[in-house]
């Protein structure tokens, strides 16, 4: 071991396997990479099958960051995604527009609020408030919007709420400002 | 086999990592909401560690003592995220919902822990008998846990998607407070004084 306790060998042992590290690194990307992609288009194609069941295929346009539900090759609304701070982290929201610019409907893609109290923003008996909604009644009640809190997950609920709103006003303008 | 089954059993019950080490403790505490979190981090977190224990066995010999952490540190890191990349390819909604407490078991107390104390100073077969062990240990621990808090919390027992029962009574007014990370704190310490008082102690 006399050789081994000096001189370069600690640093050329550590670049070795820090190298190995590396090339196990990329081969595992490189398997994963592509299945990571497609679970989450999955992911969106299934949500958005929700909002629009009629939906038969969807185009995502890059430069809007618009999805497009299609049914016999005519747009059925828009959808798009909103992001907003929760009591957890990020709430990544999926929402659907009719093409008369009401809502049609909102998904839960991702959240890390309290299980049991602030994730039941991804249930149904939450989300079921939204359809139908017009921008300015997309609020909570209490702040004289239509949309009921979570009992115990206020600050769950209103992220949500405000979220939405503030991810359609910005594309109701972003879309005026091109046509 | 004799030496195999003794490693095996100790990390079971007299060196659990969680109840008697006391390590790894903050994954434990944070994970443990649900069942399917458990169980699901119970997986990556054993064969991270099993992975962990075998490589640094193997090369035990070779690592000077001067560079043995980072050299521990970063194959750790190497097979963390190649679970958490496997994970997030295959079965993505277990990944999305161990979020970021996957690459935290890089600093998970008890891989490194064994890395340190065991794998380095015994043969591989040990080292296997050793990881499995505290594999175990780790396993029944958080889904002890976990049973507590989703019981009490939620008032109902969920696995997998698959509804099996309601506690009556409960059910309608679950006791919150066991979701949250103090409801952690109250089970663990529940359970760490019961094993105390029950008479298990530190074997080591």
């Amino acid at each position: 071991m006399g050789a081994r306790k000096n001189g370069f060998y600690p640093v050329m042992l550590l670049t070795l396997i820090v190298f190995i590290s590396i090339v196990a690194l990329t081969l595992t990307n490189a398997v994963t990479k592509d299945k990571i992609e497609l679970a989450k288009k999955d992911e969106i194609a299934e949500m958005l099958i929700t909002l629009f069941p009629k939906m038969e295929g969807f185009t995502y346009d890059e430069k809007s960051d618009l999805y497009i539900p299609l049914a016999e090759q005519q747009p059925l609304g828009y959808a798009f995604m909103a992001e907003k701070s929760g009591y957890g982290g990020a709430i990544s929201i999926l929402v659907g527009l009719e093409p008369d610019t009401t809502l049609r409907g909102i998904r839960i893609i991702s959240q890390q609020e309290t299980p049991g109290l602030g994730s039941r923003i991804a249930e149904s008996f939450f989300l079921q408030q939204f359809p139908g909604l017009a921008v300015d009644d997309v609020e909570l009640t209490r702040k004289g919007g239509e949309v009921d809190a979570i009992t115990g997950a206020t600050i769950s609920s209103s992220a949500v709420v405000e979220g939405v709103r503030k991810a359609i006003l910005d594309k109701l303008n972003q879309l005026r400002r091109e046509t | 086999m004799h030496s195999f089954t003794k490693n095996f059993l100790k990390g079971i019950i007299r060196s659990n990592p969680t109840f008697i080490l006391l390590l790894g403790l903050c994954p434990t505490l944070a994970v443990s909401t649900s069942l399917d979190n458990a169980v699901g981090m119970a997986a990556a977190f054993t064969s991270v560690l099993l992975a962990s224990n075998i490589i640094i066995s193997l090369i035990r010999n070779y690592v000077p003592i001067r560079v043995r952490i980072p050299v521990f540190i970063v194959i750790i890191a190497t097979l963390v995220t190649i679970v958490d990349l496997i994970l997030q390819g295959f079965i993505p909604a277990l990944s999305k919902s161990l979020g970021m407490y996957i690459p935290l078991i890089v600093v998970n107390c008890i891989i490194l822990g064994r890395a340190e104390a065991f794998a380095s100073k015994d043969n591989t077969t040990n080292s296997i008998a050793d990881a499995l062990g505290m594999g175990v240990g780790f396993a029944w621990a958080i889904v002890l846990i976990s049973l507590i808090r989703q019981l009490l919390g939620t008032g109902a027992l969920d696995l997998f998607g698959h509804h099996l029962f309601t506690v009556p009574g409960l059910g309608d007014n679950p006791v919150t407070i066991f979701l949250l990370p103090m409801g952690a704190f109250f089970a663990i310490g529940v359970l760490l004084a019961l094993f105390r008082w029950m008479g298990v102690s530190t074997g080591e």
